[in-house]
Order: structure tokens, then C-alpha cells, then sequence
């Protein structure tokens, strides 16, 4: 191939300029659709990873009962009515020795359809719940103003409440209001404000701003009773590495305090940790970026199909014009390369094209989702298109380059 | 057009392997003459569908360096079927042909597209011109395909022929621009611009006047006499005269092949013993 074939091929494409415009608008759309449409999944996909990240990677969460993925779900079975997670049960894990991957422990004393009450304003707490000063280090909980729930406050009892965003809006109107040290009554017995909790991500997974947090012991006190078991106790691993062995020293060493082999245990309690969220909901979001993917892949053909198309039309039209260079002398390979350029020349251009209006695509929110664009769907459509455009250039031109010069001459 | 003619007397320098102007190839005393094309016993016949059309019927032609023949006939006799073949464009279905002694046969695509670019000049009775390309691209286009790197050469040569042809001021003009007329001139400018030893024409002058047909026949004329080998199929019978040797088609067969009635210079009947009958 030399610089005279370019030269030809330029003026081909300069000679049908409609027809050069469609081939590279078909390459085009065909290659941006499956870069922005991989792009969307792909964004989902991160999203819903780092509000999971935001929950904390090396957190686990033991469930009484058969558990939120195990056998007879949260809290519904009958069993998780009798079989409860005691206080006892919380101390033997708190042990370094049953459970030296985990680094803290707080139970999660819940009590539902509490009221509370601040002068005159009412709110029924989301989640109005018993925890240890240790939960926000667990639960990545921060706050906005005030202080966090004490080693001291639980020592004594204290009748003290830490709000999220929610509670705070709801009892004094606005939710940038500063509450501390107010009063807030919750069924009867009233709490002081000591802390505000900052605002966390907009996940649906997490409990969001509608919590009220007191100290466990407040708790069994005044609510739940001491006789009474916890509905949950989180936990934290010392590193997310080892999430998966705290989760079976938690396991066993519950399990042998409750006098169960393993297998009954799966009945009576079960542990999870972050990664069987990740798990579970990046199996669904993999799912969904593969649907994109085969919706926008079918684009990809389709538009693949109207080149190949306009390139077969093109050369069968052109199959004279063949004739005519072969008759004066040229050779297989000049026609060959004279395509050939053509071809690329449409098809990287489309490509590229499309790329670019994937990429700007891709800036923009799609249906609530902020794109991210997938490194391998660049290559992968840009490739495919330019393999659609080549083949489809090249085999027809070939077989109009083998005809005998006559042949194509005469051909309509 | 004088202008153009003394343009063409410069231009038409010698072909590559050419005997002195003017000289005839048979002063080439003692040796035997070299056919330069030499067609034997060729047959081409087309399927259509059932039938078959026989275009060729068994045709012996013999043409020696530096001839000048004219192929006549009616409608449909073949004469563009042989020219055809002569021209490297079309293979026979039986029979052979041999080109300076080469059988076309043995000869493989490249070779053949060498051929058709460098030793062959071809008229076609249709023009065939590349659409949507300039005059001058289209008679540069045999010497890009030659080989010929430079561009200024290139585009100097095709300015030369298409002067040549009275086209000079028709340069950037698309073949859908021009005359039926200028469009063959178009044509025979590229068929001439690599300077060929063979040029073949089919009716170069069914789509001009009688001046230009003048004029285009003065130019085959000098590039006869400059050495070259010219084969021309025409209808007309003063186009014939022109010629040295007449050959006449009917139904595929050749029916009669004599010198020229009116022919100017040297004539000479080239019968070869395998002349079809009748
Ligand atoms: N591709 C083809 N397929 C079938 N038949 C063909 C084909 N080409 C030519 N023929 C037939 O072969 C015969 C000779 O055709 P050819 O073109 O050689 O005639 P011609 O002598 O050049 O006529 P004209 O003076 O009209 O140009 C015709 O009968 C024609 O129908
Ligand atoms: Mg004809």
C-alpha cells in the first residue's frame, strides 16, 4: 500500500460524502451506546458499592433468630421469640480469648412504637434502640454536635439520647436546629439530648436519620426488661481481612454458650457480615450492567448491520469503478488497499466519534445514576466496530477485485 | 488542434521495444517477424441460462509490431469479444492467445494488470471513465498505478495527453461535465498517457464529428508511424481506409482479412495459414 491508495481512498470518501456520513453515523451511534449504556450499569453498580463501603467492610452484625438471610428471616420465627441474645452472651464475646478477631461489640436493644414527645411536637421513632458507646465506632456513626453516648453514661444508667437528623427535625422543627441538653420525652420517661448524629448516606439499607440511641442499660431499665434478650449485636473485626474469622469465632463460641452444635445454631442465631451484602447486591448490580451491555450489544449490531450494509451497496455500485482501475492497470492490492483505507478511515473515525459522544454521554446523570465509564466497553465496541467496518469493506471489494476486469465492467 | 498535433509529435516519442518511425517491421530483414499478437483458434462463448450465445466461433488473428488494423463487422459479430481478449481483459473459452510470445494463460493476475497498464492502451466503445473524477485524475490514474512516484511527472504527462486530445482547457471538469466527444477524447488521453506499444480502440470515433474524427485519426496515424501497433474497430468505412489491413467478423467467424483499399503507406496482407474458413 502506498500514499497513492490514501490519496485514492480520500477522494472516495470526499466523492460521497452522504454516504461516508451514514456509514461512520452507524459506527458511531453503535459504538457511544455501548460505552454510555456499560457506563450506567457500571455507575450503579459503584454506587450501590460504596454505600456499602459506607456501612463499614469489616462489620458483622449477629442476628437473633434464623436471621436476615437464613432460614425463618428477622425476627419472625417462633424460635427467635424464645431464643434470645443475652447480655451474657455479648460479655463471653467481649472475651479476647472466644473471640480475638473481634475488636468491639455492642448489642442493639430495640424497642418499637415508642413516642416521643417535645413540648407539644410528637414522633414516632424509626428506630429507638440500646446500644453501647462502642456502636458508633461499629456502625461508622458520627456526630453532628453534642457528644456520643459514654462509657460513664452506661455505668450510671443516664437517661440520655443521642438524635439523627430525622428525630431532631420532627421534636424542634428544623433539623439544623442545635437541641442539646433539651428535654425529650420517650413513652413516659424523659431523656436529656447529648448528641446529634451527622447525616449518613442516602443508602435504603441503612436505618437512615430516624434513630434514637440510649444507653443499652437505660434501656433494659426502663423499656425491655433485663429478662428480655437483644434483637442484634454488631460487631467490628480488627480488619476487614478478618471479617470471615471473627464471624466463625462468634459462631462457635455463641453456639457452645447456647449448648448447640453448629447446625442447630443456623436456627437460633446467624451472623453476617458486610461482604454478604456485597455480595448479594453485586451479583444484582452484575445483572443489570450484563442487561445494559446486551441491549446496548444489540445496538451495536444493528448499527454493525447498516454498515455493513452501506459498505456492500457501496462496492456492488462501485464494482464498475473496479472494473475500470483493473483495466488500466491496477492491481488486486491497490484495489485491496484503496478499500481498505476507505474502510478504516470510516470506521475509525466513526469509532472514535462515538467514543466521544459516549464519553460526554457519560457526563451527564441518566435516570438518577451517574455513569462511569468501563474501560473494556471502549475497546471492546471501538474494536468491534472497526472489525464490522474492515470486514465489511474489504470482503466485498475483494470479490469485486478478483472478477475479471470485463466481468466487473459489465456488472449492474 | 495544429497546436495539439505538433503537442502529440513530441509526445509520441518511441514505445519501448520499437523499431524506427516510419520503418516497416518487416525491414527487420532475415529474422522472422514477431507477432505481437498472435490469437489462435479462440472461441468465447457465454451462458445464458440454457443457451449458448457463441460470441467467437474459432478466430486465427495475427498482428506484427507496428501494424495498423481495422476490425470491422455488423452488430454483434464479436468485434468487441476479440478486442477484448486481445486487451488482457477477458480470457477465451478456448484456444489461445499469446502477446509478444507469451501465452495470456500462464500469466498470472499481477502480470496481467502489468500488461494492461504498460503495453496495452484500451479504448473503450463506452468510455468508461471513473465517475466523479476529474479528467486529469482519470488519465493520471494509469501512471499511479505504474509505478510513477512523483506527482509533478505524473501530472505533467497527463496534462501533455489531454492537450494532446484538444482537451487543455478541460482539466477539472467530471466526466459528467463533458461531451459524449470529449469523454472519448478523455479516454484515448489515458490510454496513451503510459506511452503503450499496443493501442486498442473500439469505435473511437462513433461519438465524434468528421472533424474530430479527422483529428483523431491523424493521431493514430502518427502514432503508427512512430512504431506503434494499433487494432481499431470501426463501422465506418473511411475510418477502414485509413488502415493498413482490414479485418472483417460476421457471426463470430473472421470472414475476410485484406490490406486496405485506400490505405496510405506500406501495405501488406498478414493471412495466417490457420485463417478460419468461411
Ligand atoms: N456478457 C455477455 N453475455 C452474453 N452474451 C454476450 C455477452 N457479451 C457479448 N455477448 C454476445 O456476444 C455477441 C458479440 O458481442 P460483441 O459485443 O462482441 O459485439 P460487437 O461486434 O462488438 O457489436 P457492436 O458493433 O454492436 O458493438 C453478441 O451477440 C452479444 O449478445
Ligand atoms: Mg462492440
Amino acid at each position: 500500500m502506498n500514499r497513492q491508495n490514501v490519496r485514492i481512498a480520500l477522494q472516495g470518501i470526499a466523492g460521497n460524502r452522504l454516504r461516508s456520513a451514514l456509514t461512520m453515523l452507524g459506527i458511531m451511534i453503535g459504538v457511544g451506546s455501548v460505552i454510555l449504556l456499560v457506563a450506567v450499569g457500571n455507575g450503579s453498580a459503584v454506587s450501590i458499592q460504596n454505600s456499602i463501603d459506607s456501612l463499614g467492610t469489616d462489620t458483622l452484625t449477629v442476628f437473633a433468630g434464623g436471621g436476615f438471610f437464613g432460614p425463618g428471616g428477622r425476627s419472625t420465627g417462633a424460635e427467635s421469640q424464645q431464643i434470645t441474645l443475652t447480655a451474657k452472651d455479648v460479655k463471653n464475646l467481649e472475651k479476647k480469648y472466644n473471640a480475638p478477631d473481634v475488636s468491639a461489640l455492642s448489642p442493639v436493644d430495640q424497642d418499637g412504637g415508642v413516642t416521643a414527645s417535645h413540648d407539644g411536637s410528637t414522633w414516632t421513632a424509626g428506630s429507638f434502640e440500646g446500644v453501647y458507646p462502642s456502636y458508633a465506632s461499629i456502625e461508622n456513626e458520627q456526630v453532628r454536635s453534642g457528644s456520643f453516648i459514654s462509657e460513664a453514661d452506661l455505668q450510671e444508667h443516664a437517661k440520655v439520647v443521642v438524635l439523627g437528623t430525622t428525630a431532631v427535625k420532627s421534636l424542634f422543627g428544623s433539623a439544623s436546629d442545635n437541641p442539646i441538653g433539651d428535654q425529650v420525652n420517650f413513652s413516659g420517661t424523659t431523656f436529656t439530648v447529648i448528641g446529634v448524629l451527622k447525616t449518613k448516606g442516602s443508602s435504603s439499607i441503612e436505618k437512615l436519620d430516624t434513630t434514637a440511641l440510649i444507653p443499652a442499660t437505660t434501656m433494659q431499665d426502663h423499656y425491655t426488661g433485663t429478662s428480655g434478650g437483644y434483637s442484634e449485636i454488631v460487631a467490628s473485626a480488627t480488619s476487614p481481612t478478618t471479617v470471615d474469622a471473627a464471624k466463625s469465632e462468634i459462631t462457635s463460641t455463641l453456639a457452645s454458650d447456647h449448648g448447640l452444635t453448629t447446625t442447630e445454631a443456623s436456627n437460633d442465631f446467624s451472623v453476617e457480615s458486610a461482604s454478604t451484602l456485597i455480595s448479594a447486591s453485586t451479583s444484582s448490580s452484575h445483572t443489570f450492567t450484563v442487561l445494559l451491555g446486551a441491549v446496548a450489544a444489540i445496538s451495536l449490531l444493528v448499527g454493525g448491520i447498516g454498515v455493513m450494509n452501506i459498505m456492500l451497496v457501496t462496492v456492488t455500485e462501485r464494482t464498475r469503478e473496479i472494473g475500470i482501475r483493473k483495466a488500466i492497470g491496477a492491481r488486486r492490492s491497490d484495489i485491496l488497499g484503496q478499500f481498505l483505507v476507505e474502510a478504516v478511515l470510516l470506521s475509525v473515525l466513526g469509532g472514535v466519534l462515538g467514543i466521544g459522544a459516549g464519553v460526554i454521554g457519560s457526563l451527564f446523570k441518566i435516570v438518577g445514576v451517574q455513569p462511569v465509564i468501563a474501560l473494556y466497553s471502549v475497546f471492546l465496541a471501538f474494536g468491534f466496530a472497526i472489525l464490522i467496518g474492515l470486514f465489511f469493506g474489504i470482503y466485498p471489494a475483494n470479490r469485486a477485485a478478483t472478477l475479471r476486469p470485463i466481468d466487473a465492467l459489465r456488472y449492474e | 488542434m495544429r497546436g495539439a498535433l505538433s503537442s502529440l509529435r513530441r509526445m509520441i516519442d518511441r514505445p519501448d521495444p520499437a523499431p524506427e518511425p516510419g520503418s516497416s517491421p518487416r525491414a527487420v530483414a532475415g529474422s522472422r517477424p514477431a507477432a505481437v499478437i498472435d490469437v489462435r483458434q479462440v472461441t468465447k462463448t457465454y451462458a445464458l441460462g440454457d443457451v449458448a450465445v457463441h460470441a467467437l466461433r474459432g478466430v486465427s488473428l495475427s498482428v506484427e509490431r507496428g501494424e495498423y488494423v481495422a476490425i470491422i463487422g455488423a452488430s454483434g459479430s464479436g468485434k468487441s469479444t476479440l478486442m477484448h481478449i486481445i486487451g488482457c481483459l477477458d480470457l477465451p473459452t478456448t484456444g489461445r492467445y499469446l502477446l509478444d510470445g507469451i501465452d495470456v494463460a500462464a500469466m498470472s493476475e499481477d502480470e496481467l494488470s502489468d500488461v494492461r497498464n504498460r503495453k496495452i492502451g484500451f479504448v473503450f466503445q463506452s468510455f468508461n471513465l471513473i465517475p466523479r473524477t476529474s479528467a486529469l485524475q482519470n488519465v493520471e490514474l494509469p501512471l499511479v498505478y505504474g509505478g510513477i512516484r512523483s506527482s509533478a511527472e505524473r501530472l505533467h504527462r497527463a496534462q501533455r495527453a489531454l492537450t494532446m486530445v484538444g482537451l487543455g482547457d478541460r482539466f477539472d471538469h467530471q466526466p459528467n461535465e463533458l461531451s459524449g466527444g470529449q469523454q472519448q477524447r478523455v479516454a484515448i488521453a489515458r490510454a496513451l498517457v503510459t506511452n503503450p506499444s499496443i493501442l486498442l480502440a473500439d469505435e473511437p470515433t462513433g461519438a465524434l464529428d468528421s472533424a474530430a474524427t479527422v483529428e483523431l485519426l491523424d493521431i493514430f496515424d502518427r502514432l503508427h508511424t512512430s512504431g506503434r501497433t494499433v487494432v481499431l474497430i470501426t463501422h465506418e468505412a473511411d475510418v477502414a481506409a485509413r488502415a493498413q489491413r482490414v479485418v472483417r467478423l460476421r457471426d463470430g467467424r473472421i470472414v475476410s482479412d485484406e490490406p486496405s483499399l485506400q490505405g496510405s503507406g506500406e501495405r501488406r496482407v498478414t493471412l495466417t495459414s490457420e485463417m478460419s474458413p468461411v
